[in-house]
């Protein structure tokens, strides 16, 4: 933009259309920047909602980061919420917008477009919906709704339809104010996203929270309890009953802008961009939840709405909204990350196991656990961390980590080793500061890889807790060489106990024509006592990866 | 009656539980074991273990990343 009048018009005023509005005249304050949303507010935090409900955020305006006048005063950006932009004309260059208070339509031309329409939440064409007492939680408005229903109400019981991070969080909320919560997932597991290895660690610790996990049902309606409000929600496992009801189904890109007026959807319903954020129309750009990311690792579009690539894409584009040549890009995102549910913290960075396969790559899994810092600094946690490594050329795919201890600096460190191509190998050799309040000597990350080279050489073979039961029922048996009071506190169900120091002594009670798996705390244990067997020449032995630690079943 | 300190800072798994299992030995029915411990897989070990030797757990806290655990033995007789 070479002229000091040029206009730069935005549409949606959350994570990405402030962030870019807000960069854009950085780079060039003598820009007309006009921001215009539906919203009432803009530049919420839409992330902190449920701790809204939870009494964790008191106030309303705690969630705000900004306020419209403040961005008139601090940079001289005009920002019109309550308007509605009800159609683009590209040949004109004008956005028709409608002031939601006066009722008036209102041509704005602009030199420059960005689309930051964010996303809605989806809401299944259920059988009831109409019924009150049925809440979605998108804005600030949606929060405070709940909330106000909540307080002094006597609704008790709470069905969240959707286990997905937020329903979740909605679900660890409304336990805190002494609600019964019952979560309710289509999908085998909550946190779709992630493996089910890694996600069932989070029912069991939901279970003990006393939050009721429901999953692979689908919920087909609502009943009316004869007040018009819900009574039940009905679901493919009969129906249960409810107070109230959140539908938490995930979100959806609004595109309906875009699209009619010719701007291209990507294969996942988004807006299609290129690497400079801009749309297949000349001078108009999307960034945040309304448009499309590039997988970092397989280079097919993905669609992550998340805050942080809100913030970053909306950040891409307004650079280049400025300079015609800036030539900035943002290459591909990896869906890093992370959340808390009560007191268990799940991160993921690149691909699944699943999502791996799905995209035809051979891959290597390990489960690690280890302590997030010296195991005798109070304080110090476990955590386990799940690797997943291409076979062909040991590049790290994708990593998640789970546990009570600190989970975000070994994510980022994998997200940032993932994002420069790194190969497991490399990952072990990182040097990673060490003193026992932090970390431990050899760190869990460079654990991990470890033990994932051990596997990829041939030095142990794995078995994954969720194949346990099937390798069982093929005859494998299960030998747990913990000492025998650590085994009478908790054990594998079908398991025996051997313990390490009486192995070789009892080696005769082993048949070498069954598969033998050995289990301990971590598996640490396990690698010795299997190492023991490979000397006496045992073929088909195994070690049950992450021992009882990363066991997500039932013990006994 | 009698009240004893048990240390169990520093040790991993197995130690703790072991080490817990050896001093109920030597205890009498009505006696308090107080056992602190900074491994933090000890909280739950615990609790499951009061559950099955049928010991009752007076109380059970974190305090500064320390588990404190106060077990009183229950005769068995």
């Amino acid at each position: 933009m070479s002229s000091q009048k040029q206009k730069l018009l935005i549409i949606g005023g959350v994570a990405a259309g402030t962030k870019a509005a807000a960069k854009a005249w950085r780079e060039n304050p003598y820009l007309e920047i006009t921001v215009v949303t539906k919203d009432q507010h803009i530049s919420y935090a839409g992330c902190g909602l449920p701790y809204y409900i939870g009494g964790v955020i008191r106030e309303e305006r705690e969630l705000l980061v900004k306020k419209p006048e403040d961005f008139h005063v601090d940079m001289g950006i005009k920002v019109l919420n309550l308007h509605e932009a009800l159609k683009i004309l590209p040949d004109e260059k004008v956005v028709i917008v409608k002031d939601l208070v006066s009722g008036k339509n209102i041509n704005m031309p602009y030199d420059k477009l960005l689309l930051a329409t964010g996303a809605y939440p989806f809401v299944p064409p259920l059988e009831g919906r109409e019924l009150g007492n049925i809440f979605t939680l998108r804005t600030v408005t949606d929060a405070s709704a709940l909330k106000n229903k909540l307080t002094g109400s006597n609704l008790r019981k709470a069905v969240i339809i959707g286990g997905g991070m937020i329903g979740l969080e909605i679900a660890e909320n409304l336990t805190l104010l002494g609600i019964k919560a019952t979560v309710i997932e289509l999908a085998l597991h909550v946190l779709p996203p992630f493996d089910r290895d890694v996600a069932l660690h989070l029912e069991k610790h939901l279970r003990e929270k006393g939050v009721e996990v429901l999953t692979g049902i689908s919920v087909t309606g609502f009943t009316d309890n004869g007040l018009g409000e819900v009574g039940a929600v009905i679901t493919s496992a009969g129906a249960i009953k409810a107070d109230f009801a959140v539908l938490s189904v995930g979100v959806r890109p609004n595109v309906e802008l875009a699209r009619q007026c010719g701007i291209n959807l990507g294969t996942t319903g988004a807006i299609a961009v290129n690497k400079k954020m801009e749309t297949n129309i000349k001078d108009i750009y999307a960034a945040g939840d309304c448009a499309e990311n590039i997988n970092l690792i397989t280079g097919k579009p993905v669609w992550y709405p998340m805050g942080s690539n809100a913030n970053k894409t909306g950040r891409v584009a307004a650079i280049n909204l400025v300079g015609d040549d800036a030539g900035e890009v943002l290459e591909g995102v990896l869906g890093t990350s992370v959340v808390k549910i009560f007191d268990l913290k799940l991160a993921k960075t690149g691909l699944s196991a699943r999502d791996a396969i799905a995209s035809g790559y051979e891959i290597e899994t390990v489960l690690v656990p280890s302590p997030d810092r010296a195991h005798y600094y109070p304080g110090s946690r476990q955590i386990i961390t799940k690797l997943i490594v291409e076979r062909k050329n040991h590049r790290v795919l994708g990593a998640q980590v789970f546990g009570e201890g600190t989970v975000d600096k070994p994510i980022d460190i994998l997200a940032t080793a993932i994002t420069l191509g790194a190969s497991v190998e490399q990952v072990a050799k990182l040097d990673l500061a060490y003193a026992p309040p932090f970390s431990t000597a050899i760190s869990s990350t460079s654990l991990a890889a470890n033990v994932m080279i051990n596997k990829m050489q041939g030095k142990f073979k794995g078995v994954n807790p969720i194949d346990l039961k099937e390798r069982m029922d093929a005859g494998a048996v299960l030998v747990d060489i913990r000492v025998e009071e650590e085994y009478f506190v908790r054990a594998i169900p079908g398991s025996i106990n051997i313990p390490l120091g009486e192995l070789l002594s009892r080696v005769d009670e082993l048949d070498r024509t069954k598969g033998i798996i050995f289990n301990c705390k971590v598996g640490l244990r396990s690698y010795n006592a299997l190492l023991k067997l490979k000397r006496l020449g045992f073929a088909n032995v195994s070690i049950l990866e992450g021992g009882i630690a990363a066991y997500p079943f039932e013990t006994e | 009656m009698a009240e004893k300190f048990i240390n169990c800072r520093g040790l991993q798994c197995p130690g703790p539980i072991v080490r817990l299992f050896k001093e109920a030995k030597s205890c009498d029915g009505g006696d308090i074991m107080s056992i602190e411990a900074t491994d933090l897989g000890f909280k739950k070990d615990i609790a499951a273990w009061c559950k099955k030797t049928k010991n009752e757990l007076l109380s059970l806290e974190e305090e500064d990343g320390v588990i404190k655990a106060k077990i009183k033995k229950v005769d068995q007789a």
